[in-house]
């Protein structure tokens, strides 16, 4: 183990070159997670991760295997269990110049940290003017069986909450590249990581590490007929949905927002102006689920372009079970979401 | 209530500097002068809300800040307008900012006691307290990671002890060494809560035992017991030995703010403190071993007074802000 702990001495920025973890050809949405954060560490001095079990285990998913022996204990700091602890230190550290990477080691933890992400993250900067540059990574979301305070969706907490980014990629390609300028940003950004897309999803090639812009949709699927608005897991969820869609003969415009906060309405707006049909799916519970926020700006933009009224789909409104049979009859499911398309596409 | 360890404190001025003993006591006079006349405003409707005052808690305010260097880091509570006057906070804008002025640090977006500035090292803390102790630990954390010897000194009341920031700071600070002095305010209540029902402790200092740091009480009345403990934390701290606790006894000598009668002390907390005055005790230490004489003593009040008059008449004067820009700035460029 190193010992890069002696007093007075600014930390190596590098105590052994080479990535921290040796990529796969395909790198994985997990493998492009730690790409990034380990390209933007080497790249900035500055910038260190904090958090439960990062160092010398590698983190609960591994995203951070290898980073202990590359930037040693002073960059890749192991936390005692006090959420509220670590999220308020990387506060005081980015006020003074450092840029921290905090990670939480599952989104159903943030809570714990609630009170420093709302009441010292992110109003300081409107109280005061002085930047807080804080990344806020935590692995989120169902399908691993994990149960109720195991599998929660948290951006809907957060989304009402001025002063916060909230980043939420569904592609290996963004994750890395939405990663970096999450850490470039100059506020505290909330980076929810899909926790069921780690290992199941992989890059079509090798990763870019170009920082992709916040705030900027895509349109991951181009269609004419009716609009998926989604992120995250939806994304994948979505395009395959579209192409089997495609062989019906309807054609589904698949927008992946990538960003909440800041949200790009144009790309949204100008997708359902051409399709004049929407539907919105998320895993998070649909009540007041970010989704009710997207429907709610279509309507307020483009309210005479549509032919139907923009429909949401997330979560039946119950905690998430464990049991497989009972977490798929609340997170949505394939066919339903097939099914509310059609419906929609064809009224 | 907390006993205190046995700290020389104010029995002898030998081998102390007399400039820096008549600067602090002329910021602890100024403190006061500042707080009685913003009481007066209080009273006179010129404040927006209520106002806290830190009456009693001068000599562990400015004792502590007087043991920093102009570039440690601090996180200060309500409770501590000695240590940002000591640091170079004017008079006037912590009025602005109690009275909600374009001219406050925060330009009236935040307000009252929410005041800080980090061109002085001062953090601007939320109401939530103690969760300035958290962001100390990083601001701890940020000089030691780029191997600098500056520390950071956060305060705290008897109240804030309880709290999960308060356990969860010094945990992380203590198993990281960070160079931190954690500084708690014991004025025996939190709001009307008396300590028998915040802490079974005999001393708040005893936490100190369980992170496995130093941990001291001293009389928060007598400023130089307050210097000497929190001066070796300090050195301490910047040695890279890691964070101490400095508990200061004093007693809150008005309400939690202005608003409240605290008709809940007991008479007696009162009857005891009021002969524990922690300026005049400062005062009649330092006329005592010839710091200062009877002319000095009455031109630093008069001096004061005039500062915290002439502090009021600008504040006064300072515009309110304009909300034309009021969605700007909640994101850093």
């Amino acid at each position: 183990m190193p010992t890069d702990t002696i007093p007075g001495t600014p930390p190596a920025p590098v105590l052994r070159s080479g990535p921290a973890q040796e990529l796969s050809a395909n790198p994985t949405y997990l493998e492009a997670v730690g790409a990034a954060l380990d390209h933007e560490m080497e790249r900035d001095p500055n910038v260190f991760i904090i958090g439960e079990d990062v160092g010398q285990f590698g983190g609960a998913f591994k995203v951070t295997k290898g980073f202990l022996d590359k930037y040693g204990p002073r960059r890749v700091v192991d936390t005692p269990i006090a959420e509220t602890g670590f999220t308020g230190l990387a506060a005081g550290a980015a006020l003074v110049g450092l840029r921290p990477v905090v990670e939480f080691q599952f989104a159903d933890f943030i809570s714990c940290a609630f009170d420093p992400i709302i009441n010292v993250l992110a109003r300081h900067h409107w109280r005061t003017g002085d930047p807080m540059p804080v990344t806020m990574r935590a692995p989120f979301g169902g399908r691993l069986r994990a149960g109720p305070t195991h599998s929660q969706s948290v951006e809907s907490y957060f989304a009402h909450v001025p002063g916060l980014k909230i980043v939420m990629p569904g592609t290996p390609e963004d994750a890395a590249g939405l990663l970096i300028s999450s850490i470039r940003d100059n506020n505290p950004t909330l980076y929810l990581e899909n926790k069921y897309l780690y290992r199941r999803l992989r890059a079509t090639g090798p990763l870019s590490m170009e920082p992709i812009p916040l705030g900027v949709a895509k349109v991951v699927h181009p269609g004419k007929d009716i609009t998926l608005v989604t992120y995250s897991a939806g994304v994948h969820q979505g395009v395959e949905i579209a192409q089997e869609l495609d062989k019906e003969g309807i054609s589904v415009e698949v927008v992946d927002v990538r960003t909440l906060v800041p949200l790009d309405v144009e790309t949204i707006v100008n997708s359902v102006k051409k399709t004049s049909r929407c539907v919105v799916l998320h895993e998070a519970a649909k009540r007041l689920g970010y989704g009710a926020e997207i429907a709610a700006t279509i309507q307020e933009e483009a309210f005479w372009h549509l032919d139907q009224p923009v429909v949401r789909i997330g979560a039946k409104n119950t905690p998430t079970a464990t049991s497989p049979p009972l977490e798929d009859a609340i997170i949505p499911q394939p066919a339903e979401i097939a099914e509310t398309l059609r419906k929609v596409a064809r009224a | 209530m907390s006993k205190t360890d046995k700290k020389a404190g104010s029995e002898t001025l030998e081998g102390r500097d007399p400039e820096l003993l008549r600067r602090v006591y002329e910021v602890m006079v100024l403190t006061r002068a500042v707080e009685d006349r913003m009481v007066a405003m209080y009273r006179g409707g010129d404040l927006l809300g209520s106002l806290y005052t830190g009456h009693w808690h001068e000599a562990i305010s400015v004792g502590a800040a007087s043991c920093l260097r102009p570039d440690d880091y601090m996180a200060p509570i309500h409770r501590d307008l000695g240590a940002h006057l000591w640091r170079g906070m004017e008079p006037w804008q912590v009025m602005a900012s109690f009275m909600g002025k374009a001219t406050s640090p925060t330009g009236g977006r935040d307000g009252t006691l929410h005041y800080g500035r980090l061109d002085l090292g001062i953090y601007n803390l939320p109401s939530h307290i103690p969760a300035n102790f958290p962001v100390a630990t990083g601001m701890a954390f940020a000089a030691k990671y780029r191997g600098e010897d500056k520390v950071c000194l956060a305060f705290c009341g008897d109240g804030s002890t309880s709290r999960a920031d308060f356990h969860e700071a010094l945990t992380l600070a203590s198993v990281q060494s960070l160079p931190n002095v954690f500084v708690i305010e014991n004025n025996q209540y939190a709001y009307s809560t008396p300590l028998r029902l915040t802490s079974h402790s005999a001393k708040l200092s005893d936490k100190a035992v369980a992170y496995g740091i130093p941990g001291v009480t001293v009389d928060g009345t007598d400023v130089l017991a307050v210097r000497d403990a929190v001066g070796e934390a300090v050195a301490r701290a910047r040695a890279g030995d890691g964070p101490s606790i400095v508990e200061g006894v004093t007693m809150r000598m008005h309400g939690h703010a202005e608003h409240d009668p605290a008709d809940y002390v007991l008479k007696e907390l009162y009857e005891e403190y009021s002969k524990k005055d922690p300026v005049e005790l400062f005062e009649n230490v330092l006329l005592k071993g010839g710091v200062l004489d009877d002319d000095t003593v009455k031109k630093v009040r008069d001096d004061a007074r005039q500062l915290a008059i002439a502090a009021r008449r600008k504040a006064l004067a300072d515009p309110m802000p304009e909300p034309s820009n009021i969605e700007e700035g909640v994101y850093a460029d």
